[in-house]
Formats: C-alpha cells, structure tokens, sequence
C-alpha cells in the first residue's frame, strides 16, 4: 500500500546540510494499523509527512497505491492526496466553519456536488458519533470533540489511507483511548490502512499490528507486536513486547 | 460664538460628500488591490509556500517606501500620474489618486499580518486534501483572517479620514480641509469645533461597525 524506498531528508543550514531523515526504506500493507514510535526530534513526523509529500523527500521515492507521488505533477498529487486522509496532534481545523461545513471541505476543494456532500457528510458525522455537533464551531467543541471531526474530515473523500501524526498527544488519557476506538473501528469496518505516529508506547501497544521504532533520524527496528519469538533489541521494543526487565537494566525506564 | 456656521452650512454639506467620495474611492482600491497585494507578500514570504525572497524583497521595499513618505509629500509627488490618471489633479477625485496608493500600502500589510495569524498547520492540512492555491487563499486563509481583515478595513479608512485632510492642498475639499481653512486660517472657532466634532463621529462609528462586524464573523 505504501512503499517508501530509500528516502531521505536533509535541511541545508548554516553550518552546512543536517540530516533529519537517513535513508530509509519501509513498507506498510494494505489494512494494516502500523506505528512509528521514537522520541522527539527521532524523525517520526517527518517520515509520515513524507507519505503524502506534505515533505517532499531529498532522495529516494514514495509509492502509495502504486504510484509514485515524487514523480506526479502538481495537479496529479492534488488528486492522489485525496485518497490519503491526515489528522493531527492539533487537529487543523477551520475555525470559522462549522463541523459540517469542515467536514464538507474535502468534498468542496474535490467539486463534489454539493447535495452529494450534504449526504457524505452527515454519514461521516455519524461514524463518529457526532450528529448533534453538525453545526457548532470548533471554539465550542472538546479536543476529543476536535479530533473526532478531524477524523470525520479525513473520512469524507473515502481514502484508502489515514495518516495519524500524534493523535492522541494533545488529549486526555480517557479521550485517547475513545479516539484509538474510533481509529480501529475505521480501520475495520472501511479497511483503511492506517500509519500513526506517537511518541507513547500506551498509544502504538493499544492499537498497532506492526511498528517501527526511529532513533536519530532512521528505523532501527521493525517488529510486530502480535507475534512471538522476536529478539527486540531497542530498548523501546523490549518496552513493548513487556520484557521489562530487561529493558530496565539497559538504564531506560520510559519514553 | 455661532454665527459663522449658519453661513458656512452648505459648506458643510459638501465638506462632507467630498470626504465621502475620497474614502469611497480609495477604500475600493485598497480592498481590491491591498488584498491581492497582502495574500503576495505572504505566500512569497520566508517559510511560506510559494517563498520567492526575491520578488518578496521587492514588493516588500516598495510597500515600505510608499508607507515612509508623508502623505504631503506622495500627495505632492504624485500630481502627474493624477493628471494622467483622471484628467485634473484638483477636487475629491483627483485627492483620491494619492489616498488610493497610501491606503493600498497600508492595507496590505494589515492583511499581511492578519494571513500570518492563520495557523500554518491549517495550511498544510488543506494541502495534504489536496487543494489548489487558489482554494487556499480564498476557503482558507481569507476565510479564517476575515475578521482580522475587517479591523484592517476598518483602521485603515480611519487613517485615511485622517490624511483626507491634507487633500486641500490639491483643492480636494472634505472636512479635514474645511477645519484647516476656515477654522484654523480665519481663526473661526466655532467651525473648527464643529469639524472635530464631526470627525470625532465619524471615527466612532466606522470602529464601531468595524469591530461589530469583525466579532460577528469571528468563530475562532
């Protein structure tokens, strides 16, 4: 579903070119909830970005649905961009709009007609169980409220990805565990695959089939979380598989 | 202390249908080429989408200059492209050359400074949905600084009555002129009284539709 073949990032600055992103490659497959976790500044965020050139890579190429968006031009990305839905840690979204009309968005910058949009948006606002809050504005809405449109948003065009950069971060344990909810329930039910960055063990254990754990700007490990007899060798890994102990001795109690 | 208003009534009048007509007309041009020139300087600007130092360097020096002159001297400087421009450089018309471009400069950058309020993340998402640069500007960013952009709207014809004033000397007329001449000049007190009191209005009532409004459209 999404191919990333040795992709790399790096900024030009004054004290010469730093590298954000080393080259990296990574596949996720189609349906699956995959994860990304590592600490700040790791890379995270930049390689999801990647996956639908909200950054575009210095090297390297990004296939998602078989087509290479480093190769398309402007207007092809534009179309490409809208079978893969985002959501962020601060939810984005437009503030002088009501929940409908952002969710409506997508469908409006795509020329979808606007009695098909009425229709598509009030099936999204039910996936996410916000019929009631059709026509209040994101100031009067909860965080959990917030991201619950965001996803809703991100649902409208139909999209055979969701991209999640730090979901959950900005709310509540309770919340977040509501949003992870609904994000395996889109999964499920729509079959849409799903990549998630965060920076919380909790979050990725709760939700992910697969994970990839970054450590200064490239993945040192690959497991999956639901299988046996893997040798993790990240401290972060050995956190998750709940070898503990282990873990503890390398000095590192947490993320 | 009343005697020279009754006279000077219908001087009045028209003191203010010029004052009118001066902001009217450069009103319209600030708003219709301010806002253009605004959503320029900051998609060209530093971090920004479409950064063009260069051309932002330019654009950015030119409003600068316009906005350092003193409106006198544009006003002054600028009599031949008002010739050119309407055919006569004396009345509310040809005053409305000079107030156009001082007002263009300023509103710009008012609305340059209200897009920067927008959340650059904001930005992104409708990137990453796919939108084009024009949706950007008009669903996103304009839509989301509306309300900053009536408050520019609002304090910039507030400056411009202000500048009106100095329109007399090209014979533009207006109320500011009205207070210069017969208040000030002639040494009638009354008049100038009445002028100020007439600006003092008028200023409440421009903020105070502006700020009405701006709050009206403000869901943030």
């Amino acid at each position: 579903m999404i191919v990333l073949e040795q992709v790399s990032k790096s900024y030009r600055s004054k004290d010469g070119l730093i590298s954000a992103v080393a080259p990296t490659s990574l596949e996720v497959a189609e349906g699956e909830i995959f994860g990304i976790i590592g600490q700040s500044g790791a890379g995270k965020s930049t390689i999801l970005r990647m996956m639908n050139l909200l950054e575009a890579p210095t090297t390297g190429s990004v296939i998602v649905n078989g087509r290479d968006l480093t190769k398309c031009s402007p207007q092809e990305l534009r179309v490409a961009r809208r079978s893969i839905g985002m959501i962020f840690q601060h939810f984005y979204l437009l503030q002088n709009r009501t929940a409908a009309d952002n969710i409506a968005f997508p469908l409006e910058i795509s020329g979808v007609p606007k009695k098909n949009r009425e229709q598509r948006v009030k099936q999204c606002l039910e996936i996410v169980g916000l019929e009631d809050k059709a026509s209040a504005y994101p100031a009067q809405l909860s965080g959990g409220q917030k991201q619950r449109v965001a996803i809703a948003r991100a649902l409208a065009t139909e999209p055979k990805v969701l991209l999640c950069d730090e979901p959950t971060s900005a709310l509540d344990p309770q919340t977040t565990g509501v949003i992870l909810e609904f994000i395996r329930d889109i999964n499920k039910r729509f079959g849409v695959t799903i990549v998630l960055v965060s920076h919380d063990m909790e979050v990725v254990k709760h939700i992910c089939g697969r994970i990839a754990v970054m450590e200064h700007g490239s993945i040192v490990e690959t497991l999956d979380l639901s299988g046996t007899g893997q040798k993790p060798t990240t401290e972060i890994a050995k956190l998750l598989l709940g070898d503990r102990r282990e873990a503890l001795k390398g000095g590192v109690a947490y993320v | 202390m009343f005697d020279n208003l009754l006279s000077l009534m219908p001087e009045i009048g028209l003191a203010i249908v010029q004052t009118g007509v001066m902001l009217f007309i450069s009103m319209c041009c600030a708003v219709l080429f301010g806002i253009p020139l605004g959503v320029f300087l900051y998609f060209t600007g530093r971090g920004q989408i479409f950064e063009r130092p260069v051309l932002f360097r330019i654009t950015n020096y030119v409003v600068n200059t316009v906005r350092s002159l003193p409106f006198v001297i544009l006003l002054v400087a600028l009599i031949p492209l008002t010739r050119v421009m309407v055919g006569t450089t004396i009345g509310p018309v040809a005053a409305a050359v000079p107030l156009s471009i001082a007002s263009t400069a300023y509103f710009a950058r008012l609305v340059e400074q209200s897009l920067r309020e927008v959340p650059k993340g904001v930005i992104e998402a409708a990137l990453g949905m796919g939108a084009t640069p024009l949706q950007i500007t008009w669903k996103v960013l304009l839509a989301e600084a509306r309300s900053g952009i009536v408050l520019g709207i609002t304090l910039t014809t507030i400056s411009l009555l202000s500048y009106s004033a100095m329109a007399g000397i090209v014979g533009g007329g207006g109320i500011g002129d009205l207070a210069i001449r017969f208040g000030y000049y002639r040494f009638q007190t009354d008049v100038m009284i009445l002028t100020v009191i007439l600006l003092i209005i008028f200023v409440q009532i421009i903020q105070f539709s502006g700020n009405f409004l701006a709050r009206l459209l403000d869901k943030r």
